[in-house]
């Protein structure tokens, strides 16, 4: 028989722990519930629970997004496009950046690993409002009409330490000597690195690239201060939505989102990794 | 030696990492064909000579001669030297024929071609049916052979390989040391092992390169490193062997721990010499027979089946002393015994 972290015998400490992982669950599970089963609700006021249910606010979000919706300045459509534009920009980037810099940082001497780590976890501990401001202080004063870039550089720059890290380990875990293994049959050092080092990366650049997208798809904050009436996200446009009152239809609609987050997440998993192997 | 016949000179060459010196000025000449291995304790630089000569490391100094041109500046990938790493280095995302067939698809060597070779030589490492697993699903011995295998196909001018036994167990390493011998003398292929197990370097070598300190102290035949070991490093490295004060006595003459040898030093009389003798070159004799042999205390016993390996305290010196079985009755700790020393295989240093 296991000897297990649960004793089997009825204590106060087995009670203790699972009334610690039921307040756990419910504390990262609670917003996501309450959201789902508002989004169902019948009545267009947002009291909880809801008296009665329905799918007319599914209905409303199938139709902003199906019919041209002239009332709005920046319609659904466009900034759902441009959202998923820059999330795709962010990743690329910063996997292109990444991948030779933790390669580098890795293979190089540790004091200046860690020194680098740490200068690219800054815009972590900046505070989020500054950050906004010295990029929007940036993009006025540089005066330059750069589109979709305003909002990939600063996202770029906030998703970056997390595809470090996630590249970084990923190298820890490949000897040396495997990639010299390579050189020794014949491989070019750059071959080496595209035949042994980058497909034992595999699970770790697939970890960044799933950070990058929900970190991008979600920033609210930087992107804040850096929209226009051009480009914007699509977490702005819901806010726009919210900010007088709360309209539910936002509500089905980040159902769909979290829907479609997963099934992105599963599908890159399944075609990158052939293996789950996100955390 | 002609210099068609010598493959690899190592000509001269230092490293320095830093203040350290890790290789002094070696010299060694490899003959085609033989097995060479450097044996050394941890730090000895035997690793370093050969990821030199792998191309991995780059010489302070000296250069590197393959079949008399130098290639002392040419990258890794371009010598061709198969290698095999203490580690393995399987690539653990590809299968074993995939492994066996890096180095050919890096050759451009036809898909056909390449699966003939694998097949090929997956029945010489005698694993014909694991072409299509993992490597990760293979078991030590399997690894180690596929690792040479990979090494193998590409047919290299040198065959490299760094401590490769040494994660294996005792009974496994020893049916690998057989076959990598029968495989590099069916393969023909000149081969540089580096080992820190004189057992191993012994049961492998052609030539026996003995390294101390990024210094070669001894390159010959492992026979002769045995039998006539420079000096007493290499005699007490190449295992059991007793070093022991000597002075020359008489012209012809030393005196070992009292006994009085037979023997032609060149040295002039008086010289303070250390003498060397292995376990198995000292006799056990009754305590009747002592006179003027050496007389010391048992102090440990241990019967390997074979042999009896004992400890014999001679004056708070301990002596190593390995014997048939069938020589010594009634041994027992704490009792006397008389040793007798070999003459013809004692070696003398300078100390």
């Amino acid at each position: 028989m296991r000897v297990g972290l649960l004793p089997s015998e009825n204590s106060s400490y087995r009670i203790i722990i699972w009334f610690l992982a039921i307040v756990g669950i419910l504390v990262s599970s609670l917003p996501v519930i309450v959201v789902t089963l508002m989004s169902f609700s019948a009545s267009s006021n947002t009291g909880f629970p809801p008296s009665e249910f329905s799918l007319r606010w599914y209905s409303e979000v199938i139709a902003m997004f199906t019919q041209e919706d002239a009332s709005s300045a920046q319609s659904v459509v466009d900034s759902t496009v441009t959202s998923l534009l820059v999330a795709v920009l962010v990743m690329a980037i910063s996997t292109l950046v990444c991948i030779p810099l933790a390669y580098a940082l890795a293979r190089g001497e540790r004091r200046i690993r860690e020194g680098m780590e740490l200068l690219f976890t800054l815009p972590l501990v900046f505070p989020l409002v500054i950050l906004g401001i010295a990029f929007l202080l940036i993009a006025e004063s540089l005066r330059l009409e750069i589109g979709i870039w305003r909002i990939v550089i600063p996202h770029v720059a906030l998703v970056i330490p997390f595809v470090l890290r996630n590249c970084i380990g990923a190298m820890q875990g490949i000897s040396v000597e495997t990639e010299e293994a390579a050189i020794s049959l014949g491989a070019s050092p750059l071959r080496a690195i595209w035949d042994v080092v980058i497909p034992l990366m595999r699970a770790g650049i697939l970890a960044g690239l799933i950070f990058a997208l929900i970190i991008s798809f979600n920033e609210f904050t930087i992107t804040f201060f850096m929209y226009t009436i051009d480009v914007s996200t699509l977490p702005i446009w819901m806010y726009s939505r919210t900010v007088s009152s709360l309209d539910p239809s936002t509500l089905a609609l980040s159902v769909f989102i979290i829907f479609a987050d997963v099934v992105l997440i599963v599908l890159v998993d399944k075609l990158i990794a052939g293996r789950a192997n996100l955390f | 030696m002609s210099t068609t016949n010598t493959h690899l000179h190592i000509d001269g060459i230092s490293k320095s990492f830093g203040d350290v010196q890790a290789l002094k000025n070696v010299d060694l000449k490899i003959k085609r064909g033989s097995f060479v291995c450097l044996l050394g304790p941890s730090g000895c630089g035997k690793t370093t000579l050969l990821r030199i000569i792998a191309g991995f490391e780059a010489a302070s100094s000296g250069r590197l001669m393959l079949d008399g041109a130098d290639i002392t500046l040419m990258p890794p990938h371009k010598r061709g030297f198969g290698m095999v790493f203490q580690s393995l280095a399987l690539f653990p995302h590809m299968t074993v024929a995939q492994n066996i067939a890096y180095g050919l698809k890096l050759r451009k060597v036809s898909r056909a071609e390449q699966g003939r070779r694998v097949e090929e030589l997956l029945n010489v490492i005698e694993l014909p049916d694991i072409a299509d697993r993992p490597v990760s699903a293979l078991s030590g011995g399997q690894r180690q052979r596929v690792a040479i295998a990979r090494a193998l196909a590409i047919q290299p001018p040198l065959f490299l390989l760094d401590e490769p036994l040494s994660a294996l167990d005792a009974k496994l390493r020893d049916n690998m040391q057989i076959e990598l011998r029968q495989l590099q003398q069916k393969f023909g292929v000149t081969t540089i092992l580096v080992t820190h197990d004189q057992h191993e370097a012994m049961m492998l070598a052609d030539e026996l390169v003995v390294l101390k300190d990024g210094e070669v102290f001894q390159a010959a035949a492992p026979s002769t490193v045995y039998q006539n070991p420079a000096d007493s490093f290499v005699a007490d490295f190449l295992g059991a062997a007793n070093i022991a004060p000597a002075v020359v006595s008489s012209p012809g003459h030393i005196t070992l721990m009292g006994q009085e040898i037979a023997l032609d030093p060149v040295h002039a009389v008086g010289t303070k010499l250390n003498a060397a003798i292995r376990a198995e070159h000292i006799r056990m004799m009754p305590l009747a027979e002592a006179n003027g042999l050496t007389v010391g205390t048992v102090t440990f016993l241990r019967d390997l089946g074979p042999a009896t390996e004992l400890i014999v305290t001679v004056e708070s010196q301990n002596l190593r002393v390995r014997c048939d079985n069938a020589s010594v009755p009634d041994l027992a700790i704490n009792s006397q015994v008389a040793l007798k020393f070999d003459g013809s295989r004692v070696s003398l240093f300078q100390s």
